[in-house]
């Protein structure tokens, strides 16, 4: 289960596999996910209204931006992050939402997703 | 030996007991008393190459040895190995008391460290840096600086870290960073804990109860004193960076 903090609609959703590797997901890496939970405060209006991009049970492709698990750097430096969270994208990574509501790791930018790390607020 | 049984036994094993009977002889030229010349005989195959040594091994071996009465080379039933030798042939010298690791380390620090004052910042001393202080770690490789409550610091030579924690939109970061990182342009102290933390460690402060939250007001209340400083001039600026105290630029 993660958070996603995008605004594709979607809030919570859950890790079905990592993609291309048989190890677990870190900063940059790409999953599946099933949408569990879809954002409602205020968006359950605007989801009917402008219907939102993701429904739950939605089966989506996402990208991890932080985890709970220490990520060390390659200076030595380490950074661990309070929940694990992710940004929808669709097949061919492109983000689903147009803005993104919280921290990012900077380990994207070593595994290409600077889209990503443009629209996030700040990253760490 | 097998004299009278051997008459009473049929003549068709008259050929495995004379060979048993040879066996047997054989058996008893092999026993311990010959074996420790068969062995001395590899011994001293060995020893004429070792040269000096073999006036050593006389002395310290002097239970072992079995001196040849013709060659006057001595023998021995154990192998004899030379001590280690140095390069210049000598003996090797005890080996050294000093910690080399932690030789390696000053070295180390040295190196990255040349004026001392990471050191000095989190040395054990009244003046430096100490847990639940809060810090505030500029990169050299771009990235905004870090900055956040000190929860531990972990020193082990050139390896000392510091953990920060601090929260940027409502979610909890934590950073370690090594402080003799090159990477690591510089270390600042921002606000000090009012009293002295009676813990070495401070993960309680990740519990929702003693979160600090977001430090970012103390960052931007230290930076406006210090441009405070700055823009009254060198005299100012001087008086600022004594009034810190416990900073650290570089």
């Amino acid at each position: 289960m993660l958070n996603c903090i995008d605004n594709s609609g979607a809030a919570i959703v859950e890790c079905a596999m990592v993609i291309g590797q048989k190890r677990h997901a870190s900063i940059g890496d790409r999953i599946v996910v099933v949408v569990q939970k879809q954002r409602d405060a205020g968006a359950a209006g605007m989801a009917a209204a402008s219907g939102a991009k993701v429904k739950r049970g939605d089966i989506r492709h996402a990208v991890v931006v932080r985890t709970k698990q220490k990520v060390t750097r390659r200076d030595g430096s380490c950074i661990k992050f309070d929940d694990n969270a992710c940004v929808l994208i669709n097949k061919s990574g492109d983000p689903i939402g147009s803005r993104i509501n919280g921290v990012v790791g900077m380990e994207l930018r070593k595994k290409k997703w600077s889209r990503i790390l443009s629209m996030a607020p700040s990253q760490a | 030996m097998n004299v009278t049984p051997l008459a009473r036994r049929p003549l068709s094993c008259l050929k495995t007991s004379l060979l048993r009977q040879a066996r047997q002889q054989k058996m008893f030229s092999r026993s311990l008393a010959t074996e420790v010349q068969a062995a001395a005989a590899a011994a001293t195959s060995k020893t004429p190459s070792q040269g000096p040594d073999q006036n050593f091994f006389a002395n310290t071996y002097k239970t072992d040895r079995l001196v040849d009465k013709k060659t006057k080379s001595v023998r021995s039933a154990f192998a004899l190995y030379p001590p280690p030798l140095a390069a210049a042939g000598k003996p090797l010298s005890p080996p050294s008391t000093t910690n080399p690791v932690a030789a390696l380390h000053d070295l180390q620090i040295k190196k990255l460290d040349p004026t001392g004052a990471r050191t000095a910042l989190f040395a054990r001393t009244r003046e430096a840096a100490k847990v639940g202080d809060i810090l505030l770690v500029t990169h050299r490789r771009g990235g905004e600086p870090f900055a956040g409550v000190c929860l531990s610091i972990r020193r082990a030579g050139i390896d000392t870290a510091v953990l920060l924690r601090n929260h940027i939109g409502k979610v909890g970061v934590e950073m370690w960073f090594k402080i003799y990182n090159r990477n690591v342009a510089g270390i600042e102290i921002v606000k000090r804990r009012l009293k002295r933390a009676r813990r070495a460690r401070l993960t309680y402060m990740r519990k929702p109860k003693h979160d600090m939250g977001s430090v970012a007001e103390f960052v931007s209340a230290w930076r406006k004193s210090r441009r405070v400083f700055q823009t009254k001039g060198a005299k100012g600026k001087a008086a600022g960076q004594g009034g810190q105290g416990g900073k650290k630029r570089k």
